[in-house]
């Protein structure tokens, strides 16, 4: 239970910079209110975050996480819910790997 | 919303042996990890962590690197407009990738729950924080190994959260062009800018393309 405090000022400090950045976006949008076009623009936005978080590691690792994202949207789109998805995911991952996949 | 807290299992591991070579101890890792709750950016400061401390450095290198919960809070919001001021902060404190993905997605199909998002968040939280502690207490020994984890297509839970969340949200021709954009466009930020921008320039761009597409179809059935 060792703990220096100039360590953890620094912590701390991270702390409230990781919560400064979390809450930004909901402060600024009471803000912003709901105007017609910040409405239109969090009409999409999540989809396109949620992509944009998928895709990149999926190029950089290509083979096994794309038929493991193949498996996972297809079951998802045919099976609904999210838990076959993200488990036939994971499972085509391993499976893929275990087939020489990287 | 244990499987999805078990993405950060290996990353955690990693952070927490890394933690452990930088000369912190078991009880500031898992402190770090517990109230900072955001892998990437721990990872970023331990890159600068040298006594004497850069603390403005380590602030906004912290705040950069979580700048995409910006997006994701400002998408939540309006699912959440009346909260109390004391609950805010432990919300902004649960708005994390997984979390954050699951529970958008059932506010948009209208089975949110506020009791989810905390009680979920709260879970990878001691997940997150659990194995950055293991990390460190086995610096060097098994558990230091990710590949055990890797071998069990476990680094694959967190993108796995995101396509089956996307694929759970999409609503077909018009989600197509914003999500190309958004596509493109993060694409190029990671291969022009690097570090964890294109999360933020993707999001902007596919929410900005559909917003000002959407507007401008209403206006001319208006005109």
């Amino acid at each position: 239970m060792s703990a220096n405090p100039e360590n953890l000022v620094a912590i701390f400090v991270m702390a409230l910079a990781a919560m400064a950045a979390k809450g930004g976006g909901f402060i600024a949008m009471r803000w912003l209110g709901r105007h017609r076009f910040v409405n239109a623009l969090l009409d999409h936005a999540p989809g396109a975050v949620l992509v944009s978080a998928a895709i990149v590691p999926l190029v950089q690792a290509g083979g096994a996480f794309i038929v493991g994202a193949a498996v996972a949207a297809l079951l998802t789109s045919k099976v609904g819910g999210f838990t076959p998805g993200l488990f036939g995911g994971v499972g085509a991952v391993a499976l893929a790997r275990w087939a020489g996949l990287t | 919303m244990i499987l999805p807290g078990l993405a950060s299992l290996p990353f955690g591991i990693g952070f927490g042996v890394a933690a452990a070579q930088k000369g912190l101890s078991a009880f500031e890792t898992t402190l770090m990890s517990f109230t900072v709750m955001a892998g990437t950016s721990q990872m970023v400061a331990l890159d600068i962590w040298a006594q004497p401390l850069p603390l403005m450095a380590l602030a906004v290198s912290v705040f950069v690197a979580n700048l995409r919960y910006f997006v994701m809070g400002a998408a939540l919001q309006p699912h959440l407009p009346h909260l109390p001021w004391w609950l805010q902060p432990p919300v902004w404190y649960v708005t994390v990738d997984q979390n954050w993905a699951v529970n958008i997605a059932e506010y948009r199909r209208g089975h949110g729950d506020l009791g989810k998002f905390l009680g979920g968040g709260f879970v990878m939280a001691c997940i997150w924080s659990g194995s950055t502690l293991a990390g460190h207490l086995a610096a060097g020994g098994l558990l230091s190994d990710p590949a055990t984890a890797r071998r069990l297509g476990l680094d694959f839970v967190g993108v796995a959260v995101f396509v089956v969340v996307a694929t759970i949200l999409f609503r077909g021709k018009r989600d197509v062009a914003p999500w190309t954009v958004a596509i493109a466009a993060a694409l190029a930020a990671k291969w022009g800018i690097g570090g964890n921008w294109y999360i933020v320039v993707g999001g902007l761009a596919g929410g900005l393309f559909g917003a000002l597409r959407d507007l401008r179809k209403t206006d001319v059935r208006q005109s």
